[in-house]
This record gives C-alpha cells, structure tokens and sequence, in this order.
C-alpha cells in the first residue's frame, strides 16, 4: 500500500472530530520519522541537513495538533512507529536519494489532502487555524522536494493529490 | 516597500484555540459570534489582491502572476485584479500577510466547500513564498508554520 493510500483511508474511516485530529498526529509523525530516516540513510549533504530540520518542522506539528486534542479533551495515544516507515515508506532507508525525495513528498502531498478533509468535516472548526498553519508548512516542504525532484515547485490550487 | 508588520505566534493561537474549544457548543460552535460571511469574504479578497501584484526581479514572476490571476477569479474577484507591482521583499511580505488572513478567516467560512477553496489558495500562497525565497537564494523554509512562529 502506499503512504498516500494508507493516510487517505485513516481519514476515510475517522469518524469524530478526536479520531480526524489523530489521524494528523499519526501522519505528523509518521513525517518525522521517515525524515529522520531519510537524513541518517540515503540523503547527504544539503538534503540530509534540510531533511533533519523538517524532522524537526513535523514534530511541532504533530504536537501543535496533540494541543487541539488534549483541547478536545481526549489524551493523545496515537503513536507513528518505525514499523509504520518500513511498511509504506521503505525508500527513506534505501540507497537511492530521488526515491526517497519521491515518497516523502508523497507523504506531504497525503498530509495536505488530510488537512482539507480536515476543513470539510471537522464540526470544531477553531482546530481549523492550526490544521491552516501546518498545511502552510507542508506545502512549504512540499517546494523544496519537487524543486530537488526537477518538478514545478507552485500549484495554482494546492490539493496535495 | 511594505515591511513584514508582525509575525503571529503559534504558541498564543493554540491557547486561544484550547479556549475557543473550550466554549464550544454542542457541535462545536464557539458560543461567541462570529463576522458576517461576506466580510470574511471581502477581507480574504483584499489581502489577495495586494498578494497577487506581480512581483518585480523574479524568475518565477510569470507563473507566480498566472497563479495569483487564478486565485483572485476562485475567491470571488470578478473582474477585479490585483494592481501594480511589487519588488520581492514586499512581495514576501503581503503574501505573508494574505497566508495571515487567510489562517485567520478559515474559521469563520459557513460552508465547507469554501474552507476548503481558501485552504487549497493558502497552501499555494505558502508554496510561492517558499519558492520565491528559494529561486532568490533565501532559505525556503525558515519555520515548521509557514510564518507563524512558535
């Protein structure tokens, strides 16, 4: 399964507004790791340092939306694992750095498609700024990878698909 | 030159949006009021205009113009467009602005379908910022929020 089927079909199947908000914790996280994994495997140099520092980018936003859960209150207990990387994104720990690029800006694209289901059936819409300034952050990601990629950087309308 | 007038900080958004939380209604409703539809409207609008003047000096200024001509027509400008141009540092700093608002305003929109219009405008706003920054030498992304500074 790829990452962007499996982030879909965690959206698909939240039901409440807690369980869509632990699904943007889990894919937050899944990010962080398969940076991490990225950066200590097949990226050297500018990708690699780029890489470790949106590791860090994706765990602020993973705690930025665990904050809207506990404000929901419901206690965080989603946990992305090292399992998780090795079953959809096992390029970050391959030896080809463009295949690597490729699946985590599949992972990107995955988490902003997530942010606008998040927009279209969230009933706690104030979530809704947070869900907004890391989509923005993503995207921002989401530049660089395509730019390293040989790919247009910019979407007119940015769906993440 | 319009300069960067402020930069918001995450770490009072998410309290304020634990309090907002907190005072929900049944359906999550904050119980406060919230601004007429169409002012909301008119307040994403204006910031996209002022984002969308063509920036000066960038080799990303064609598609960047075509986008913005785009985002303007989605979120309602009719025959309006964005005028004058812009150099890149106060290119930066409105579109900055518009990501703001546009944060801001996502909230406020009744409809669904229009939250996620802004949300697919503002995640475009995020990228030119990035890759306007990138094509001129800057870092691209200098903060885990897209400007919004914990």
């Amino acid at each position: 399964m790829s990452v962007a089927t499996a982030v879909a079909e965690r959206y698909a199947a939240a039901r409440t507004d807690a369980s869509l908000v632990e699904t943007a914790i889990w894919v937050e996280q899944l990010g962080a790791l398969a940076y991490a994994a990225a950066a200590d495997g097949p990226l050297s140099g500018a990708q690699r340092d780029r890489a470790e520092r949106f590791a860090g980018h994706e765990q602020e936003h993973a705690a930025a939306f665990a904050t809207m859960l506990l404000a929901l209150t419901v206690p965080v207990r989603v946990h992305a694992s090292d399992t998780d990387v090795d079953e959809l994104m096992p390029a970050v720990r391959g030896d080809r750095p463009r295949a690597a690029l490729e699946v985590l800006a599949e992972l990107e694209g995955a988490a902003i498609a997530g942010h606008q289901v998040l927009a279209r059936r969230l009933h706690a819409v104030d979530i809704l700024r947070t869900a907004g300034m890391v989509m923005g952050g993503a995207a921002q990601h989401l530049v660089v990878l395509r730019t390293d990629l040989g790919r247009p950087p910019t979407r007119a309308f940015e769906n993440g698909l | 030159m319009v300069r960067l007038s402020r930069r918001r900080f995450l770490g009072a958004g998410v309290l304020a949006g634990g309090a907002w939380l907190a005072g929900c209604g049944s359906r999550g409703e904050p119980v406060g009021a919230r601004p007429p539809a169409d002012a909301v409207r008119a307040r994403i609008l204006r910031a996209e205009l002022a984002a969308g003047a063509p920036v000066v000096g960038s080799p990303l200024a064609e598609v960047t113009a075509r986008q913005d001509v785009r985002h303007a027509a989605r979120l309602g400008a009719g025959p309006r467009r964005a005028s004058g141009t812009a150099d890149l540092a106060t290119a930066l700093a409105r579109k900055q602005e518009a990501v703001f608002t546009f944060v801001e305003a996502l909230p406020q929109l009744p409809d669904p379908a229009d939250r996620v219009a802004l949300m697919q405008v503002l995640a475009s706003e995020a990228e030119q910022i990035a890759a306007l920054r990138l094509a001129d030498g800057q870092e691209p992304v200098p903060d885990a929020f897209a400007g919004f500074v914990t």
